[in-house]
């Protein structure tokens, strides 16, 4: 039972770092592969504010508040290259984070991590707050879900497609691209520092190990494998994804292959990624086109 | 003085390898333009098959496991392009971007389940350096800056010289206009891939024997061939070669500077400074960016 209600949290919170992923790839048509930098600045974040004693949800609330500066920073001067060059830039960007968590050790403990980072109050610690943990996890999600779905279907969503598909045509428009997407950026990191947050505060342990690449494949994958550019995709993606590596605990494997699971995961995440490209790059769930 | 002449030195050698990672990355995105992030696992296939053919069932002797070892990184070039690549080639841009980082992902899960995640080395017995006008170096290091001399030679006589890498530049240059005056894309193709998995491969045997190899290898290579690219101008091949001596030269001189930890920083801001107020290059030749 414990386990079902780890599975949800894990679910609910790729959920909201892959709606945030999926703003910037699916509706700006911007490949930031380096989103686990904004997850990981969140985390960090709202962990040290919450260490040193400050109220969870107002360091949660920090957490994405310096999330969402930092991508605005990043995005102001990346945004002037385009196409593989953004995403070679934000991958670049998301190491240099990573090596900032694993060398400033006056202030992340470097490859230590941060442990004991702690629950709102109201919420307990251990498995007896989980319940709780995943009501708030849920609220949270549900609220991200609306918000962005209301956001991608108003004029300004509409506006991200337009500079998706072609940035002349919404120049032509009168739309202020280089706006838009900071925008879009911004909401996105602002977003991913909230599922960062909410990671590390269930986890109750941060280390620079848990912001590498490999997080930003798993994110990649859940939104490529929903659909890029819908608002459902994303959380089928990220439900499909957790489920099913998550399953492969239960799978009755002998001790002596136990360290194949973690590479045999890792290769079926890459195939899948793969072959989603080569037969249904539009993802499980297409886009809605008219 | 001669501390920093021996980190000069250090930094050429080092350079010289990064060169070859970098002249086939360059080579690929001049001919198929598309940033190919599978190209770090070349790096690290070579260096893994070299591992395999000196272990038990063949023993080979470590020069006689380069032949065979460089063959194997050249199928694995030739594969990724057949079944991956290839079919995407006429795909919107993003589709085969997140396709390579998906190869990149499932061939480093590959290693990890074939050689696990441990560092591993060729257990070379340690030589003795030879020293000369107060600097040390190695036989090793000697067969690397040589080995690169000698590739890059062999390059330059084939680019220029052949009918073949005639083609191959005229491709490069200006890809509808080759195919219109009747050079066969699948050969240039192909020349491209054997090319750069021999480089790659190469290079990756010659890091493997000073250092050691790391399933994690491939990645650290290529973001440091991704800042020699972009200092060269991105589809330059003697810009590859001078920005990799230059990326080896800064990272050791740097290492006098800064704290160790952050040796990797250097190239990332290489990147960033690049992408940002110079991205085609200090060459600055024209095309090439996208």
């Amino acid at each position: 039972m414990d386990y079902v209600l780890h599975i949800l949290i894990l679910m609910s919170i790729y959920s909201i770092f892959s709606i945030s992923l999926n703003l910037e790839l699916g509706y700006t048509g911007l490949y930031n592969f380096g989103h686990v930098a904004f997850f990981g600045i969140g985390a960090y974040t709202s962990a040290l504010l919450s260490i040193a004693g400050y109220p969870v949800t107002m360091s949660m609330a920090f957490g994405m508040a310096v999330a969402g500066v930092a991508g605005a920073l990043l995005a102001v001067p990346a945004l002037r290259l385009t196409g593989d060059y953004f995403g070679v830039a934000t991958l670049v960007f998301a190491e240099m984070v990573r090596l900032f968590f694993l060398n400033e050790r006056w202030l992340t403990k470097g490859p230590m991590g941060l442990p004991g980072i702690p629950r709102p109050s109201w919420i307990g610690e251990g498995v007896a707050g989980m319940p709780l943990y995943l009501l708030f996890c849920l609220v949270l999600t549900a609220v991200v879900f609306l918000l962005v779905r209301r956001v991608t279907k108003s004029p300004f969503g509409r506006a991200l497609k337009v500079v998706r598909e072609d940035e002349y045509v919404a120049q032509a428009l009168g739309k202020n691209v280089f706006v838009l997407k900071i925008k879009s950026v911004t909401m996105g990191s602002v977003l991913a520092g909230l599922a960062g947050a909410l990671w590390a505060h269930y986890i109750s342990f941060i280390s620079p190990g848990d912001f590498t690449l490999n997080e930003t494949i798993l994110v990649l994958l859940c939104v490529v494998l929903g659909g890029r550019g819908t608002n459902w995709g994303p959380v089928m993606g990220a439900f499909i994804v957790v489920f099913f590596g998550e399953a492969v605990r239960f799978l009755p494997i002998p001790a002596e292959f136990g360290r194949f699971v973690a590479p045999l995961q890792g290769m079926v995440y890459g195939i899948v990624l793969i072959a989603m490209m080569l037969k249904r790059p539009e993802g499980l769930v297409p886009e809605y086109r008219r | 003085m001669t501390y920093y002449a021996q980190l000069l030195l250090n930094g050429i050698i080092a350079g010289s390898v990064y060169a070859l990672f970098a002249v086939g990355l360059t080579m690929v995105y001049g001919v198929f333009r598309f940033i190919n992030f599978a190209h770090g696992e070349l790096i690290a296939f070579g260096a893994y098959f070299v591992l395999f053919f000196i272990g038990a069932p063949f023993s080979l002797p470590l020069y006689a496991a380069v032949a065979p070892a460089l063959t194997l990184t050249i199928i694995v070039g030739l594969t990724q392009d057949r079944f991956v690549y290839k079919p995407l080639r006429h795909r919107s841009h993003i589709t085969l971007l997140i396709a390579s980082i998906g190869l990149s992902f499932l061939l480093r899960n590959i290693i990890r389940l074939i050689w696990g995640s441990d560092l591993q080395t060729y257990g070379v017995a340690l030589t003795r350096g030879v020293t000369f006008f107060g600097l040390s170096l190695t036989w090793i290091q000697i067969v690397m800056m040589a080995t690169a001399v000698v590739f890059l030679g062999f390059l330059y006589v084939l680019l220029t010289r052949t009918m073949l890498g005639k083609s191959l530049r005229a491709v490069s240059d200006n890809m509808l206009l080759a195919d219109i005056m009747g050079i066969s894309m699948k050969k240039v193709g192909r020349t491209v891939w054997v090319l750069a998995s021999i480089f790659a491969g190469t290079g990756g045997i010659l890091m493997a024997v000073d250092t050691n190899l790391e399933p994690l290898m491939g990645l650290t290579n290529l973001i440091k061939a991704f800042a020699a690219v972009l200092l060269g101008g991105a589809g330059n091949v003697w810009g590859a070669l001078i920005g990799g001596l230059f990326i080896g030269v800064a990272e050791n001189l740097g290492v006098a500077f800064f704290s160790p930890g952050y040796k990797d920083f250097i190239s990332f801001s290489i990147i960033i400074i690049m992408l940002l107020f110079k991205p085609r290059g200090i060459f600055g030749i024209a095309g090439g960016v996208r």
